[in-house]
């Protein structure tokens, strides 16, 4: 039963894939989760102004983005976009081409629903806050963007980093979408060389084997962050 | 014309003498008076199911012509529906009397079937372009992006052998879209799937730019040392050859007229004539 052929592995052309194919996705996972961090961190500073209208913009832009599949922006992004006219025309050939790429549509699309969860888990940080901190910061003086960033973001992103870590383990998995429109990451690799070879489960158990260490590896970076983080008795219930 | 008939009673005699040894698919089939074909029914044109749901194409008219030259005007046909994977255990297992689905000659089939004539010469990859492409070379597009779909069997070739930089959709319409928008400079796929593409209005202004690299024979399988009925099939296909049957296939399954075909009818003329 267990008879498993993994000789395709000599060649080098299936070599290079894979391993371009992996570089491509921790590539798109960093990339995006970066980004959803630095929208997360300021949309759940916005919210923090109390202004309407801020309000009802970043409250819209939550629903849209984490309430619509990645495949499906994606999807938008990639011939929507280029299609009602966001385009280029290549000074080399003179050919009017679309503005964003495949790995481009692919990083704004992650990183935008990314984005929507960090704020959601920003805001329930901030919100978790003690009153009586920022009370005691207030009076002593601070500004409103001293607050933030030496009291409140502080202690808010300690409080949110286990859903953090959440979301960046499910933008890794969701870079795999991306494989749909043309951006070539690890599963884009994979589906072509189980289509050559017809090793099909050869090929699903070493991406498996792939994807488990890498997020493994991340997730232990962020338990060892947190760890590192964290205020010695602060939010621990020993 | 007397030698030929001489000589094409002496061969049979001669084939009748020798399989009596090996398997005798043509006193079988004539003893039963019906031949059983394995086609394709899911494979426009080579076989695939019209309106009324009855198996008809390219391949499916041919196996008819044969049958009727095997076994006189009165013999009968069966369609056997077959897939890849199954159609030469099919074969091989008795099943079927004959493949006549897209079977394409390689060596590795060669060792457990024989082949017929080949009928077909079937296309690989060709690149549809914009009308206004220059490049009329596959070695002319290293570096150089084109659409393609996942898991085509010729893509690797073509990133290694010619350096080009594949951009792989998982279905048709992507691809297409994105060659209108330019998202690559042509777009490299079945050539005959291609060629029907610029006979749609809406492609006027693309064209077949890059021709296939390679042609991959297709033939009818036959089991191993069945000479005498592999004998009366080649006859049989020559003799459609040369009155042009091929040629009227193609017309009516839409297909393009390949060059291949013409040619082999011509020098099926040319065999045959006394």
């Amino acid at each position: 039963m267990f008879n498993l052929d993994y000789s395709w592995l000599a060649d080098p052309v299936y070599q290079g894939w894979l391993i371009r194919g992996t570089l491509t996705t921790i590539e798109l996972a960093f990339a995006s989760s970066a980004i959803s961090f630095v929208i997360g961190l300021f949309g759940a500073l916005a919210l923090t102004l109390r202004i309407a209208w801020l309000d009802a913009f970043i409250e819209l832009f939550v629903e849209v983005f984490r309430n619509t599949p990645p495949l499906l922006q994606m999807l938008f992004f990639y011939f929507t976009l280029s299609t009602i006219g966001l385009r280029v025309t290549d000074p080399a050939t003179g050919v009017s081409v679309p503005l964003l790429s495949a790995f481009a549509c692919a990083l704004i699309s992650l990183s935008l629903f990314g984005g929507a969860l960090c704020i959601e888990a920003f805001r329930s940080g901030l919100d978790s806050l003690p009153r009586a901190v920022t009370e005691a910061a207030r009076s002593l003086g601070y500004s409103r963007w001293q607050r933030f960033r030496r009291i409140e973001a502080p202690i808010a992103s300690r409080i949110c980093l286990p859903a953090l870590t959440n979301i960046m383990t499910n933008q890794f998995k969701t870079t795999s979408q991306a494989s749909v429109i043309t951006v070539p990451e690890l599963m884009y690799y994979a589906g072509q060389i189980y289509n050559d070879t017809f090793r099909t489960a050869e090929v699903m158990i070493l991406v498996l084997f792939i994807y488990v260490s890498l997020v493994s590896l991340l997730s232990w970076g962020m338990v060892r962050i947190e760890r590192a983080l964290a205020f010695p008795g602060y939010g621990r219930a020993h | 014309m007397k030698t030929t008939i001489l000589t094409i009673a002496s061969s049979l005699l001669l084939a009748l003498g020798l399989s009596a040894a090996h398997a005798d698919t043509l006193a079988d089939v004539k003893s039963k008076g019906t031949l059983t074909i394995g086609v394709k029914n899911d494979y426009p044109p080579y076989g695939l199911l019209n309106d009324k749901g009855e198996i008809v194409g390219f391949e499916v008219d041919l196996g008819k012509y044969i049958a009727k030259e095997l076994l006189g005007p009165d013999g009968k046909v069966e369609l056997v529906p077959v897939v890849a994977s199954n159609r030469i255990e099919f074969l091989n297992s008795g099943r079927i009397d004959i493949i006549l689905a897209t079977l394409g000659v390689t060596p590795e089939r060669a060792k457990v079937i024989d082949f017929s004539e080949y009928y077909v010469s079937a296309p690989g990859p060709s690149i549809l372009a914009p009308k206004s492409a220059t490049f009329s070379k596959w070695e002319e597009m290293k570096g150089l992006t084109l659409c393609g779909i996942q898991g085509s069997y010729f893509n690797k070739h073509l990133t290694e052998a010619y350096g080009i930089n594949l951009t792989n959709f998982k279905t048709q319409p992507e691809a297409y879209r994105a060659l209108k928008d330019n998202r690559c400079v042509g777009f490299a796929f079945d050539d005959m799937t291609l060629r029907k593409k610029t006979e749609e209005a809406d492609w006027a202004g693309y064209k077949i730019a890059i021709d296939p690299y390679e042609y991959i024979p297709q033939a009818a399988g036959i089991r191993k040392d069945d000479t005498a009925f592999r004998e009366a099939v080649n006859k049989a296909i020559l003799k459609a050859e040369a009155e042009g049957k091929l040629i009227e296939w193609e017309t009516t399954y839409g297909m393009p007229h390949a060059k291949y075909i013409a040619e082999r009818a011509e020098a099926a003329k040319a065999k045959l004539k006394p």
